[in-house]
């Protein structure tokens, strides 16, 4: 059932690539004893999922994945553990079991998964999407999603507020 | 093996390593952290379907965009509490949060 | 020829139930009051037990019979009824009458007693057991007072439960006579299944074993014989069966009284007497009962002898009484077993309320450490000495009278019977005149302070002491009426000279010899023990019969018990345990999974989740 003929055209070339860089970073970052290390290396995985985008030609989306996951959130998350203490990394006891059940568990997932993706059938041929998508995505966003994306907005709104208000630290009453 | 499939395994792969992150990983940040992988995994594949999927449209591509500023808004929000919680307990290890018990 | 009396027969047992149920429902707080209802009860039982009797010697020789149907099980009907016949008529009396001495003498001897109260409860259940028993007219509801007397014995004679030796007498008393039971049971079903329609009552028993004959194969009669006396030798203490009655004694001595004289060991010999066809049925039942009796009577009276303990000697010598009983069933005459059993609850119970008297007095059973009692206690004395020489079979007492009728029997019968018949008549001579001499005559052993028993007590003894003196002339051997009366047969009387003279001389010699060696000291009360000490041990261990028992019966059945525990305590209860550890364990774990830890909850959602998806992807391959 496995048919791996696969002819070697630029783009699988890219697509493995790419592929690969993004398991690296994530498998690198699960690895990694230092925050730091981990939050960069995911990065790393954003920027090869970014070019996984473009691949597919998302250029738009593949913009916004650099922009917010690899320029704010990673910040963000460098920036909270800065905020916080990491002195005690390394020496952390042990947890056997639940490393074992959850590297089960989650292999198990991944062969219901392969297995599901395996048996499905997809079309063969790739649709031909606009190629200015930039400009779909656009028209799409302000006629007919309008409403979800201002909903968005708001929520984005809300949660940095959110956010604001309680990371600041407590006034002192003196 | 369709295109397809590949862009699917590799999601699949990212996004079991990012459980594993999540239910193993003790700094709190990192687990955030493992959460925005598992979230790119989807992301990667609702992309992948909006281009090779059975009714390929760029609606796939406008959901990754609000799954994005979702995330983005989780991850705030989620520092945010980090910070106050260990400014409160001097600790970011998930393992020492047990209040679910109390 | 009137009924009048007899057709209210019923209320006999009826008071000293009501009176025990009036005692049960106000429980201690009676007291006094409690002690004077169950006397009263028995009272009135007494007075309306002698009108019947009465208007039986009057002359109704018609037996008054009334049955209602108790149970009506397809084609079947079980009946319950009763029936009043001259034997039960005298057998009301008996009983009511002894009761009645033991419900008074109680009065004084419980007086500071804390449960008094439920002591009379229980005696007035036990009375009444017993005459629902003498009336029963089938042998259904006689077994059901049957078993009721036995339980009221176990509650009496375990009364002071405190006790240790109590509770286990009481057991033992229980579960001895249980045995027995059994074999009565057995004879009840196999006379249900053999009678022509399931009759059981005892009309039908003597219709069918007696007149008719042949109805039932000579074997089965045999087995159902042997069966119910196998009951009898349980209730009455024939030997196998007799360990339980000397260690009855730990109850309190009125209720050894009522025991021995009236009600529990009397239950055999009227069980047998009552179905005394089928023994006649049977030649080799018969055989048996007169062999066991007549073995019973002699074993018994010589550990009589040896023993010290002043109700264990009466006790031996209800058993060995009982024997005489059981002999003269066995021969052939129930009128000189009841004659015997009538004369014997009299001076037993005589016997034993002065024995009661006297423990009252000295507060120690050991005849040996008692002594010169005669002069300070010259009621007691006086009517103990009276009830002595009875069972001792002295003229004119009713003792020898009624021993005299059944050896006579015994002789018609067999010469060998008739010889074990007079050497135990002569060992019982012996130990009762060792018994009265050691407590009553010489000088005191115990520092004195000893007295009289209040009248309480003494009016029962004076009673009972004036019945002993007369009740022996209902029946000589120059005047049958009593036998005629009974049996309704015109007895031919035989009554041999011969065995009045060999029983008068025996009694004598035996009173004569314990005088010489206990009074007049000219014999050493050592020469038998110094010269056979292993008979005087085997003597006073009573043959070893409850060492070999022990060995035989309670350690095998101790042992098994053992194993039966330890199945229960590992394989039983161990499953029970595991049980509760099983769930105790599964909860632990169930605490370690809700540690409070986010990661470890969501690591469940995971496996909960492969798991779901791996039953559905299961589910395209079967």
């Amino acid at each position: 059932m496995f048919n791996f003929n696969i002819e070697f055209t630029g783009e699988f070339v890219a697509f493995f690539l790419l592929a690969v860089c993004a398991i690296v970073g994530a498998v690198l970052a699960i690895n990694f004893t230092k925050v730091v290390h981990m939050a960069l290396s995911l990065a790393f995985t954003f920027i090869s999922l970014a070019g996984l985008y473009v691949l597919l030609g998302a250029e738009f989306v593949a913009f916004v994945q650099v922009l917010l996951y690899v320029g704010a959130i990673t910040i963000l998350m460098i920036f909270g553990i800065m905020m916080t203490k990491h002195d005690g990394e390394g020496q952390e006891p042990a947890r056997p079991l639940l490393e074992t059940l959850a590297a089960i568990g989650c292999l198990c997932l991944f062969g219901i998964l392969f297995y599901g993706i395996r048996s499905a059938e997809f079309p063969a041929e790739a649709a031909s999407l606009p190629a200015d998508n930039t400009l779909e995505i656009g028209k799409l966003l302000f006629t007919q999603y309008a409403i979800p994306f201002e909903l968005v907005s708001v929520l984005l709104t809300v949660a940095f507020i959110g956010a604001v208000a309680l990371a600041k630290r407590e006034e002192d009453p003196q | 093996m369709t295109i397809l499939s590949s862009y699917l395994t590799l999601a699949a792969v990212l996004f079991c390593v990012g459980l594993y992150g999540v239910l193993t990983k003790r700094n709190a940040i990192i687990v955030l952290l493992s959460v925005e992988l598992m979230l790119n995994a989807v992301n990667l594949n609702l992309i992948a379907f909006s281009k090779y999927g059975v009714n390929p449209s760029l609606a796939g591509q406008i959901f990754t965009l609000f799954t994005i500023t979702v995330a983005a808004a989780e991850a705030a929000v989620g520092v945010a509490i980090l910070v106050v919680l260990y400014r409160s307990r001097a600790t970011v290890n998930v393992d020492e949060f047990d209040e679910l018990r109390r | 020829m009137s009924t009048f009396f007899a057709e209210y027969a019923w209320l006999v047992p009826l008071f000293p139930l009501i009176a025990f149920a009036i005692l049960t429902a106000t429980g201690r707080g009676a007291k006094r009051a409690g002690a004077w209802i169950g006397t009263a009860a028995t009272f009135l039982s007494l007075v309306l037990s002698i009108c019947i009797a009465v208007e039986r010697l009057s002359g109704t020789s018609t037996d008054y019979i009334r049955q209602i149907d108790w149970l009506q099980v397809g084609e079947m009907t079980l009946t319950a009824g009763f029936e009043v016949t001259n034997l039960t008529s005298l057998m009301l009396v008996v009983v009511t009458l002894v009761s009645f001495l033991v419900n008074l003498y109680s009065q004084g001897y419980m007086r500071e007693d804390d449960r008094i109260s439920t002591f009379f409860a229980y005696v007035a259940l036990f009375t009444s057991s017993m005459l629902g028993l003498v009336l029963s007219d089938n042998l259904l509801t006689f077994y059901i007072f049957w078993e009721l007397v036995g339980v009221c014995s176990f509650l009496l004679v375990g009364f002071w439960y405190q006790k240790p030796e109590a509770k286990a007498a009481a057991k033992k008393a229980f579960i001895v006579t249980r045995i027995g039971d059994l074999g009565l049971f057995i004879a009840l079903l196999l006379l249900f299944w053999y009678m022509p329609g399931n009759a059981l009552d005892f009309s039908s028993i003597h219709n069918v074993f007696g007149t008719q004959g042949g109805v039932i194969a000579t074997g089965i009669t045999t087995l159902i014989a042997l069966l119910i006396f196998v009951g009898a030798v349980g209730k009455s203490g024939q030997f196998p069966l007799h360990v339980w009655l000397p260690d009855a004694m730990e109850g309190p001595t009125p209720i050894s009284a009522l025991i021995h004289a009236a009600t529990m060991v009397a239950a055999g010999v009227f069980l047998v007497a009552r179905t005394f066809p089928v023994f006649e049925a049977s030649p080799a039942a018969m055989t048996t009962v007169a062999i066991v009796g007549a073995f019973t009577a002699i074993f018994a009276a010589t550990i009589g002898i040896a023993q010290n303990d002043i109700k264990r000697i009466l006790a031996y010598s209800t058993i060995s009484q009982l024997g005489y009983m059981m002999l003269a069933l066995g021969v052939g005459s129930v009128t000189a077993a009841m004659f015997h059993l009538f004369t014997h609850a009299f001076f037993k119970a005589l016997l034993f309320l002065g024995a009661g008297s006297v423990i009252h007095s000295v507060h120690t059973q050991d005849i040996r450490e008692m002594g010169g009692l005669g002069s300070r206690m010259k009621i007691t004395a006086w009517t103990f000495g009276i009830g002595a020489l009875a069972l001792s079979g002295i003229p004119p007492f009713a003792g020898f009278w009624s021993k005299d009728a059944v050896l006579t029997e015994a002789l018609n019968k067999s010469p060998i019977l008739f010889i074990v018949g007079v050497v135990a008549a002569f060992f019982t001579a012996l130990y009762m005149a060792r018994l009265y001499f050691l407590v009553f005559a010489g000088k005191p052993r115990q520092d004195g302070h000893a007295h009289e028993s209040p009248p309480v007590m003494t009016i029962p003894l004076i009673v009972l002491a004036v019945l002993s003196l007369f009740a022996g002339f209902v029946e000589t051997p120059f005047n049958g009426w009593f036998g005629e009366w009974l049996t309704g047969e015109t007895a031919d009387h035989h009554g041999s000279g011969l065995v009045m003279v060999v029983s008068v001389a025996v009694g004598l010699l035996g009173v004569y010899l314990g005088w010489l060696i206990y009074v007049k000291g000219t014999i050493s009360r050592d020469i038998v023990s110094s010269r056979m000490p292993g008979l005087v041990m085997v003597l006073e261990r009573k043959y070893y019969i409850d060492e070999l028992y022990h060995l035989i019966f309670v350690k095998p059945l101790y042992a098994a018990g053992k194993l039966l525990e330890a199945f229960d305590e590992y394989v039983v209860d161990g499953a029970v345990r595991l049980t509760g550890r099983a769930a105790n364990a599964l909860g632990r774990l169930n605490t370690r999974l809700q540690n409070g830890q986010v990661q470890s909850y969501a690591l469940t959602a995971l496996i909960g989740i492969v798991i779901l998806l791996l039953a559905i992807a299961g589910r395209r391959f079967w």
